[in-house]
């Protein structure tokens, strides 16, 4: 009797995991905030570039290369000393952050987007603080989700091929094979050859299966998994629309789904760890922890409200003691829907404030964009749908605008009406 | 080669060999992801009974790309401003010996912070973290532990002569520089009781001997 139900309970949780990519919408957030926020954080720091990353940095080449042979770290900034390849890769890093935001070829962008953040945050790993760790770890668990389903090109240009398909196939009754998408096939050639040429060059870094993402996985192998199976997709999609793709497809899913888990666990781990921590310190206990860190020169760009929150005692011991509670709580708040809620909304509104107070614009949004993972899919399709209903105002003079379309229109089911323990995590 | 389908067709339907290939993934996902999960715990949770067996195991793994640290002003968050200054003794150009008063380059830092909505990591990061990384990477007696510490070492020759190797060749050439970290508790909140001595320590490293080394790249000494 147990062994059924404990079968049972198998079944469903296999069902649930290869019959769709869960979470679009948090996904998408997800991509478009760290996409955002990597891609601010280069354009700020276009003017110290080369201080901090290239060829002017007191970390010069040859150090990151002492510490990069002794970690095993990769890096692309290591392949060449000249200063156009610095540039070249920082700008690459910039348009591939600008497409990934967008969702332009969002499995392609996905990737170039990682090795932009691998390359320059471990040519110079003293850089960094906790919003380039997150963007660090993100940028890998990326590349594993489809986190281009909702809000982007790639969608829209799925939704019009559809609607193309659909009206082909009403008029001659038989339906279309999907395009060949001349710009993937060029990208993904034009990238072959580059991972190819690389390869040739004998580059550091691309080894088959010693120092990559997974233990006996190398960088060079795991990037030619990756381009072999964009092309696998692409040829199942024009040639095998049956079975093969159908396979595929449901190992996409469950790649996507083993990484959400993987992205959930992580900010988990990240409020655990920050607030487990806390409790043992003596100045978390007795309520002035805030005001210190507000004291210090290089967190507070503002010294004038710093020492106007600080004056009042009762304030910094509240503010220290919710911090406590709501990140050592947050965690176990996953399995009720509406106390996860309050809580996110209490983190985002906190790291909104230590942006502004700390002067640390890009550590908070990384974490905003991080704890996205957990908004409720109703907020995300409520605010699409104003979004979308706002840009048709804008941009659509002349008459009255249309109505706006349900929310979330002709996205995938948000599904938040679902039953099942999952949404509550995710939705 | 994007579009994702949404095919509903339930994965009883396939033949034998997808649902064998379909099982198989599912099952690599699944250990996968268990791997991964226990690592990022084991790595971000204090030194226990697993962890400090294991601890090569969990290293090998964890870095360097899912290296993590996420105790952000904990156990206590820092109650000391801790400015970094140097200073050079220059060779003039009538041959003499000079030595530079001290400037103090966290203060400098702090003025670029003061007022900014968006601090760069060059003045919020670059000398914090590197000072940091040098009194990790040495004992109290300015020893540095291994390959490690001499890298560390040099990176911080490297920030000061990038930072003042211009204002100071006006003086003449910089031969020797020396760098010293001023402490200053940061001072108690104004409700509190609490009595800090807010009298600055300091601690002096040795003069250091400039080389070519320590220059900014393509920059010489003549």
């Amino acid at each position: 009797m147990t062994e059924t139900r404990l079968e049972q309970a198998v079944g469903r949780g296999f069902r649930l995991v290869t019959d769709r990519a869960m979470a679009p919408y948090q996904t998408a957030v997800v991509r478009i905030g760290f996409a955002a926020t990597w891609l601010l954080f280069l354009l700020r720091e276009w003017p110290h570039r080369a201080v901090l990353y290239g060829p002017d940095g007191p970390w010069s080449l040859g150090m990151a290369r002492r510490m990069l042979d002794g970690n095993h770290a990769f890096s692309v900034l290591t392949w060449s000393d000249g200063r156009g390849w610095f540039e070249c890769v920082y700008l690459l890093a910039i348009v591939a952050a600008a497409l990934l935001m967008v969702g332009w070829r969002t499995r392609t962008m996905s990737v170039l987007f990682m090795i932009g953040v691998l390359s320059l945050q471990n040519r110079s790993i003293f850089i960094g603080d906790g919003g380039d760790n997150i963007i660090h770890l993100m940028s890998m668990y990326l590349v594993l989700t489809r986190c281009g389903q909702v809000w982007s090109l790639d969608a829209r240009r799925a939704k019009r091929a559809a609607a193309r398909n659909a009206a082909a196939s009403a008029d001659s009754g038989a339906e279309g094979a999907p395009g060949r998408d001349l710009p993937g096939v060029l990208l993904w050639t034009v990238l072959g050859l580059a991972l190819a040429t690389a390869e040739l060059l004998g580059c550091h870094g691309l080894g088959w299966f010693e120092d990559g993402p997974f233990p006996n996985l190398g960088w060079g192998l795991a990037l030619w998994i990756l381009w072999a199976g964009h092309g696998l997709w692409w040829a199942a999609n024009r040639y095998a629309p049956g079975e093969p793709r159908t396979v595929l497809d449901v190992l996409a899913k469950l790649v996507h789904n083993g990484t959400l888990l993987v992205i959930m666990v992580e900010v988990c781990l990240v409020y655990a760890t920050a607030g487990w921590y806390k409790i043992q310190g003596s100045r978390w206990q007795d309520g002035t922890a805030v005001y210190y860190p507000m004291h210090l020169d290089y967190f507070s760009p503002w010294p004038e409200l710093s020492r106007l929150l600080g004056d009042s005692g009762l304030l910094v011991m509240l503010l220290t003691y919710g911090t406590v509670i709501v990140q050592v709580a947050f965690p176990f708040t996953l399995f009720n829907r509406r106390l996860k809620n309050v809580l996110l909304v209490a983190m985002i509104c906190e790291h909104l404030s230590i942006a502004f107070l700390l002067g640390l614009p890009f550590f908070s949004l990384a974490m905003i964009a991080a704890d996205a993972v957990f908004l409720p899919t109703n907020f995300l399709t409520w605010l699409s749908a104003r979004i979308s209903a706002l840009r048709r105002r804008l941009f659509s003079r002349g008459g009255p605008a249309r109505p706006a379309a349900a929310p979330g229109g002709d996205e995938p089911e948000a599904r938040t009406h679902g039953s099942g323990g999952g949404h509550t995590l995710v939705g | 080669m994007q579009s994702y389908g949404d095919e509903t067709r339930s994965v009883a339907a396939l033949s034998l060999p997808s649902r064998i290939v379909i099982c198989v993934a599912a099952s690599a996902v699944a250990v996968a992801v268990a791997i991964h999960l226990a690592m990022m715990f084991l790595h971000v949770a204090p030194l226990n009974t697993l962890s400090k067996s294991q601890g090569k195991l969990i290293g090998d793994y964890v870095y360097p790309e899912y290296e993590q640290n996420w105790k952000l002003f904990a156990p206590n968050p820092l109650q000391q401003n801790i400015a970094v200054q140097v200073r050079a003794e220059l060779r003039t150009r009538d041959g003499g010996l000079r030595a530079t008063g001290w400037t103090d380059l966290t203060a400098r830092d702090g003025q670029a912070i003061h007022h900014n909505l968006l601090p760069s990591h060059f003045q919020q990061n670059q000398l914090r973290r590197g000072w940091e990384n040098y009194l990790s990477s040495h004992n109290e007696q300015n020893r540095p532990n291994g390959a490690r510490g001499e890298l560390a070492e040099r990176y911080i020759r490297r920030i000061v002569m990038q930072r003042m190797g211009a204002e100071w060749a006006e003086g003449g050439q910089a031969e020797r520089i020396q760098v010293r970290s001023q402490t200053t508790p940061v001072s108690p909140p104004p409700w509190s009781t609490e009595k800090v001595s807010d009298k600055p320590e300091f601690r002096v490293l040795p003069w250091w001997q400039v080389t070519a080394a320590d220059l900014p790249e393509g920059a010489t000494t003549k």
